[in-house]
């Protein structure tokens, strides 16, 4: 076990690098010039040129990335050009409000797609699950912007219960979670329906029933269990891509997470920023998953952790 | 170990807490702002409490709150003493100073000539400053008694009172060559808590201000750069001022009961600037056919109908509100002349083919406006590419000519100071020297405009200095540097429990007097 999370957060790190460095050379090779976006509109030639030195963009892109390690093994992200403070901290300011957001989506999504997948199930292919199917869909179908504007327009707008944007209260938690699960809860509860279907048309379950168990317990007991990984697994997928920034939904609901930073980050060319966001959501995202994997034995027994799964 | 059933229990506890906590927001409150505090929404986000690299006009507000200059730029955009009560021009190279008795920053400490001196030196050794570019030379500071001093230059610098109006003093102690996110200043506010990475900033009446008692308690500022959540975020009560609207968003909130918006004449100069770096042979080296191509343009269509009346077509090379400004001549739409013009010219329908470039969000509704040029222009057989660049991209590469060719430029030059004559030296003041590193604006360089900028800077009288630069501003006007140019107006959403905004022309305002009806 111990090995195994060694040799997992070994591997992390290989991903984390290599994550930072690819952005690292792409963000140098897409246009645009940092040092004009943070100089004045007026800026001479002259000025630029000295911005650039004082950068440390003056140099080739190999010597650049040998002074970005040197720095990153000091524990040194850069300075962020338009936020004029180390990158990192600005970066450690947006990020629990990332993590609000998506725990908040993640367990709403949970809370509602678990027993809403198991209902479909239990009721696959009938009249009364057309509705749901349908209401599935159509959430699947709505694209985060719109449905947080819907959102916006009638519980902050026309019924002003709730804030439209920020994080001043826990009421402003409310619609951006909302409107990131519409979109999870729809996934989810369709993924938890077919693996509880076939779960519950599996042999093992027929002999149970065939034994006299209790539809219940079959569902509940049984099925549940057996389908639980697959769920987990995309319900932990999701929660780290929903630590790399919710940016549509930040953007709609001025959320100061993560997303709306990057956004920010890349229309500055602010190199170091974009650089640390990229490593702390790589990292924070990779985390997540190794955590996820470790809960796997927890819930399926026949998973043994580094050594070849005997299914 | 954890069992599953553990496990999963867990997982709903967890749930559970966090739709009770989501309820409970339900319950509270719905982010308004506390008793006896206002709350800004800022367009973008303030990165700092002082000004040395840029100067952002929102920004200006929360700053000058803060952090004070020895004069500053007034409602009549001129300069009005503010840390000095006398700053007057006493031979041609020199200004006397003289501090206000009895100022002391919120720590308790004095304002000293000091801090004068040592803001000056900060300011000029920060690289790339919005502000740096507005003084041909910085001032050397002479002490003469405790608290008066001379400013010194070499040459003749008239507007030093305006340019000062933007040297915001700190403690020499606490002062550094950067744009400074913290310490104390002699403002009616002191900032007791902030967050740079959301740009979230709450600040205190400071208790020892030395000028009347500011009427709010305390001030919330928030950053929030899409302008819809400002909108919603004002009309739902959770913010209270809102700045630099734009027209479609001043018109959803116009005849709200609870929301006032005030317009003001601005000092910003928005302009289809034309490229002065093309070859001699080519059309656009005439001024005749610049002219001609700007009676083409529709500029009553492009202010009332695009721009929903939210801006004024300029009357001469820099907005009609600065001091020193003068009116030389006006846009006029007769698309007849311009055919005539351009066919005088030897230029037939299809022969001229342009390129109008621009940065997304240079100005309100610029994709649009361009969009009717182009159709205007092609009324008159001109052909227009557009080319947008997006934010922080390449346009300044292109501005210089080192990106590509391109014929107009949709751009906009903001006039912190106050006064027409740096304006006109920062825009129409550049020289083949300037040139040869691609410093001028966008190659403008006229040999007789920078030898009546000279004598204007050199002239002390101020009415034959004001002689001088009319001349100057009517040289330029009638070189056609633009296309079409507006000023747009200043324009502040409030909510009505806020009284005394009083909107200046520089998009600012005076925190300190601001209040908040019962």
């Amino acid at each position: 076990m111990i090995r195994y999370v060694l040799t997992r957060l070994g591997q992390s790190v290989l991903v984390v690098m290599l994550t930072v460095s690819t952005v690292f050379v792409l963000i140098r090779m897409a246009p645009g010039d940092p040092a004009t976006a943070f100089a004045a509109p007026n800026a001479t030639t002259e000025d630029l040129a000295e911005i650039r030195t004082q950068l440390g963009l003056d140099g080739s892109i190999p010597s650049q990335y040998l002074t970005f390690l040197g720095q990153l093994f000091t524990g040194d992200l850069g300075t962020s050009y338009s936020f004029r403070a180390p990158a990192f901290e600005v970066v450690l300011d947006r990020v629990p409000y990332t993590i609000t957001l998506a725990l908040a989506a993640i367990l709403l999504t949970a809370l509602i797609a678990l027993p809403l997948g198991i209902w479909m199930a239990s009721r696959a292919d009938t009249t009364r699950e057309t509705g749901a199917n349908i209401a599935t869909v159509a959430a699947q179908s709505m694209p985060e912007f719109w449905s947080g504007i819907m959102l916006l327009t009638v519980f902050s707008v026309l019924i002003p219960v709730l804030p439209s944007s920020g994080f001043t209260t826990w009421g402003g938690l409310v619609l951006p979670a909302v409107t990131v699960a519409l979109l999870q809860i729809a996934l989810i509860s369709r993924l938890v329906r077919r693996e509880m279907v076939t779960n519950l048309t599996s042999p093992y379950l027929t002999v149970a029933r065939a034994h006299g168990f209790g539809e219940r317990r079959l569902v509940w007991g049984y099925a549940l269990g057996n389908s639980i990984i697959p769920v987990l697994t995309a319900l932990g997928t999701r929660f780290a891509a929903m630590l790399n920034g919710v940016v549509v939904v930040e953007v709609v609901f001025a959320w100061p997470g993560v997303g709306s930073l990057v956004v920010r980050a890349l229309e500055t060319r602010d190199y170091p920023l974009i650089q640390a966001t990229v490593l702390v959501t790589a990292a924070l995202a990779i985390l997540v998953q190794l955590l996820i994997d470790l809960v796997y034995p927890l819930l399926d027994p026949r998973v043994r952790l580094g050594k070849a799964t005997a299914r | 170990m954890m069992s599953r059933r553990t496990l999963l229990k867990a997982l709903g506890v967890a749930g559970g807490a966090v739709a009770a906590g989501a309820l409970s927001g339900c319950a509270g409150p719905t982010g308004g702002p506390p008793p006896g505090s206002v709350t800004l929404g800022l367009n973008r986000s303030l990165v700092s409490l002082d000004n040395k690299l840029n100067q952002f006009d929102a920004a200006v507000t929360v700053q000058r709150a803060v952090r004070q200059g020895l004069t500053r730029i007034g409602p009549d955009l001129a300069p009005i003493p503010v840390l000095a009560d006398r700053f007057e021009l006493t031979a041609p190279t020199q200004w006397t100073v003289r501090l206000r008795e009895d100022v002391r920053y919120s720590d308790g400490t004095p304002l000293e000539i000091a801090d004068i001196e040592t803001a000056l030196a900060m300011y000029q050794q920060v690289s790339g400053s919005y502000l740096a570019a507005f003084f041909p030379e910085w001032p050397a500071v002479v002490p003469i008694d405790e608290r008066t001093f001379t400013l010194e230059t070499n040459r003749p610098l008239p507007v030093l009172d305006y340019l000062m109006a933007n040297v915001l003093i700190t403690p020499a102690a606490a002062n550094v060559p950067e744009e400074l996110q913290s310490g104390v200043g002699s403002g009616p506010y002191t900032v007791t808590a902030s967050n740079r990475g959301t740009g979230d900033y709450t600040l205190r009446r400071n208790e020892n201000y030395w000028a009347d008692r500011p009427r709010v308690d305390q001030v919330q500022v928030r950053f929030m750069p899409e302008e819809s959540n400002r909108v919603v975020a004002l009309r739902s009560g959770e913010i209270d001022i809102i700045d630099t609207i734009s027209p479609d968003s001043a018109e959803q909130l116009r005849g709200l009961a609870d929301i006032q918006i005030d317009h003001v004449k601005g000092t910003r100069l928005n302009q289809l600037f034309y490229n002065f770096r093309k070859p001699e042979d080519h059309p656009l080296s005439r001024a005749s056919v610049r002219q001609a191509l700007s009676f083409a343009v529709d500029g009553r269509r492009l202010a009332e109908d695009i721009l929903a009346g939210s801006v004024e077509a300029a009357r001469g090379p820099v907005a009609e509100t600065l001091n020193g400004s003068v009116v030389c001549g006006e846009y006029t739409y007769d698309p007849r002349r311009a055919k005539q013009m351009l066919e005088a010219e030897g230029i037939a329908d299809g022969d001229l083919n342009l390129t109008l470039i621009w940065e997304t969000g240079e100005f309100a509704s610029d994709t649009t406006v361009m969009e009717a040029v182009v159709q205007m222009l092609g009324d008159v057989g001109v052909s227009v590419r557009l080319r947008q660049f997006e934010p922080g991209g390449d346009i300044s590469e292109w501005r210089q000519g080192r990106g590509g060719d391109w014929d107009i430029l949709g751009n906009g030059y903001a006039s912190p100071v106050g006064a027409a004559l740096p304006i006109l030296q920062g825009m129409y003041g550049g020289t083949p020297e300037r040139e040869r590193t691609r410093d001028t604006y966008h190659g403008y360089v006229n040999p007789e405009v920078v030898a009546l900028l000279d004598e204007a800077y050199a002239e002390v009288d101020p009415d034959r200095r004001q002689v001088i630069t009319a001349e100057l501003q009517q040289v330029v006007w009638d070189s056609w540097p633009s296309m079409w140019a507006f000023v747009p107006n200043s324009v502040l959403a409030y909510r009505t429990r806020i009284s005394d905004v009083g909107l200046e022309p520089t998009n600012s305002y005076e925190l300190a007097r601001i209040g908040l009806e019962a």
